[in-house]
Order: C-alpha cells, then sequence, then structure tokens
C-alpha cells in the first residue's frame, strides 16, 4: 500500500475490513493516541495501553458510520477525548467509593489536585533532565481535566483553538479561557524552574 | 505595563521551552501488533457467537412456528357454521306462522 495513501481513504477501506489498512492507521497515529492518553491519565503503563487500543477499536467499529466531513485527527481526538473522560469518570468514582481522592461535586475535579503545591521550589540549576521532566509532567497532571486536554493538544499536537473546541465540544472562548487558567496554575507550579518569572 | 507584558511574553516563551523538554511518551514498538491481535481476538469472539445462534437457527425457526401453529389452532372455531338457539327458534316460529296462515287461506 502507498504510503501516501490519506486517512479518510485508510477509513473507507478500514470499512471494507482491511486489516492492513487498519494497521497502517494505527502506526500513523498510534503515538499521538498513545501520548494523549497517557497524558491525560497520568502516565504510560499498561492502563493507557489498554485505553489506547480501546480507542482504536473504537475506530474499527465506528468505520461504518464516519463521515469525512471534517480533519480526521479532530474526530479521532474526539473519540480520544470521549474514551479517556469516560474512563477517567469510573477511576474518580472509583476512588470516590474508596475515600482516597474526594472529587468536587460541582466540577467533577480531584479536591486534593488544586491544593497548591509547596514542595516544588528547587531551582532549576540543581535539577536534572528527569526531575525537570518529571516536575513538568507532575504539574500537567494536576491540572483539572479540561485544561490538560486543551494543554495538550495546544502544546504538543499544535492545534488551533477551534479545532480544540470541536474536539471538546466547548466554545472558542472557553477553550482559551481554559488555556489561560491552566497557564496561570502551571506557572505557579513550575515557578520554581522558570527564570522569567523571578 | 509594558515591562509586565514583556515578562509575561518571556514566561510564555520559557514555559513553552520547558513544556517541550518533557514531550508525552511514545506508544510501545508492539502496540499496532497488540491492538490487531486484541481485535482479531474479539471478533473472533463475536463471531462464534453468531455462529452459536446460526447453529440453533433451526431450533429457534421450529419454536416459532410452533407457537404460531399453536396459537391459530386454539383460536380458530370449533366448527364451520355455528348457529345460535335465538336464530333455530326464531325460524321454527317463522314454520309455525306459515303453517297457520296456510290453513287460514285454504279454510280449515
Amino acid at each position: 500500500m502507498p504510503a501516501e495513501v490519506n486517512d479518510e481513504e485508510l477509513m473507507s477501506r478500514i470499512r471494507d475490513g482491511d486489516e492492513e489498512a487498519f494497521r497502517l492507521l494505527i502506526e500513523r497515529h498510534q503515538d499521538r493516541v498513545y501520548g494523549t492518553v497517557a497524558r491525560m491519565m497520568g502516565g504510560a503503563g499498561p492502563e493507557a495501553e489498554e485505553v489506547a487500543q480501546d480507542i482504536f477499536l473504537r475506530v474499527w467499529r465506528s468505520a461504518g458510520t464516519y463521515r469525512p466531513e471534517g480533519k480526521f485527527t479532530t474526530w479521532l481526538m474526539t473519540v480520544v477525548r470521549n474514551l479517556v473522560f469516560t474512563r477517567s469518570g469510573q477511576r474518580a468514582r472509583r476512588r470516590d467509593i474508596d475515600g482516597a481522592n474526594p472529587v468536587d461535586e460541582e466540577t467533577g475535579e480531584s479536591a486534593i489536585s488544586n491544593e497548591p503545591d509547596s514542595g516544588v521550589s528547587t531551582p532549576a540549576e540543581a535539577l536534572s533532565f528527569q526531575e525537570l521532566e518529571r516536575a513538568v509532567e507532575a504539574a500537567c497532571a494536576e491540572l483539572p481535566e479540561n485544561q490538560r486536554l486543551v494543554v495538550h493538544l495546544r502544546q504538543y499536537e499544535g492545534m488551533e483553538f477551534e479545532e480544540i473546541g470541536k474536539i471538546t465540544g466547548m466554545s472558542l472562548t472557553a477553550v482559551k479561557s481554559l488555556m489561560f487558567r491552566a497557564r496561570e496554575t502551571l506557572k505557579k507550579k513550575l515557578s520554581g524552574y522558570l527564570t522569567a518569572s523571578k | 505595563m509594558e515591562k509586565n507584558r514583556s515578562s509575561e511574553e518571556a514566561f510564555g516563551a520559557e514555559l513553552e521551552r520547558l513544556m517541550a523538554k518533557a514531550p508525552p511518551p511514545k506508544a510501545p514498538a508492539w502496540f499496532a501488533a497488540k491492538t490487531l491481535a486484541r481485535l482479531r481476538e474479539e471478533e473472533g469472539r463475536a463471531k462464534e457467537g453468531r455462529s452459536w445462534l446460526a447453529g440453533w437457527r433451526w431450533a429457534w425457526a421450529g419454536g416459532a412456528a410452533a407457537l404460531v401453529a399453536g396459537w391459530v389452532l386454539w383460536d380458530r372455531p370449533k366448527s364451520g357454521l355455528e348457529i345460535s338457539d335465538a336464530a333455530v327458534f326464531a325460524a321454527l316460529d317463522a314454520l309455525v306462522e306459515q303453517d297457520e296462515e296456510n290453513r287460514w287461506w285454504a279454510g280449515l
């Protein structure tokens, strides 16, 4: 199969049960899907892998109803968003039952995650690369779900705000507002590593 | 104000640089193969379920036919023609009346 086959063409082949086309589609988008799932679910691992597989299986099963009206990645990331939010909602409910992490009734966000971070004020010079990486990951992981997704799509997927709005089902203003709030939170959490904030 | 804005911009650029140093993890090398294996396994299981249903399709069809036949037979009238008692008495009355009328005309 030629490399320049676009996603819409692959989806039409998948609709006819072409496993080779499905393999190509997975290989093309696996890092994007897995990376987003891992960021949204607090890190790489078996759970992130299982959810990412669920997403691709849903793509296979939805191929019959898929209509190439917009960009394929927008549709794919909408599937990612829906599944990740469902899964993390289930996780939050489980934690809620266990009493390990109380969840805010109104926003659905973890109460613990909104606590101010007091332990991340070590100077950047003293940090190794891994430590810095962990600090950024932890700061992102502590963001509320919607903010985390917006930051990830903007920062790592390089998406436009309009596209992010389509994926999250939010208005442009709401997306921009989430991005602003996320930035403010990250600024506080990572202030120890930023020279410009001093 | 101007100073604030430039420090904000510097912060934004630095935050972006910082975040770029911690990219999201990549999918493991076996990811596509494992996903395809899972797809085949799940499709196989679904197929088995469908073939089990298909294997029993004659039993399902026979059962449904027996139910329909039973319902039709149960609901069917016991004989082809049913005449109510009232209709029989009315006919007899009419015969008697007719006989009386014939006798009157005959002067009997």
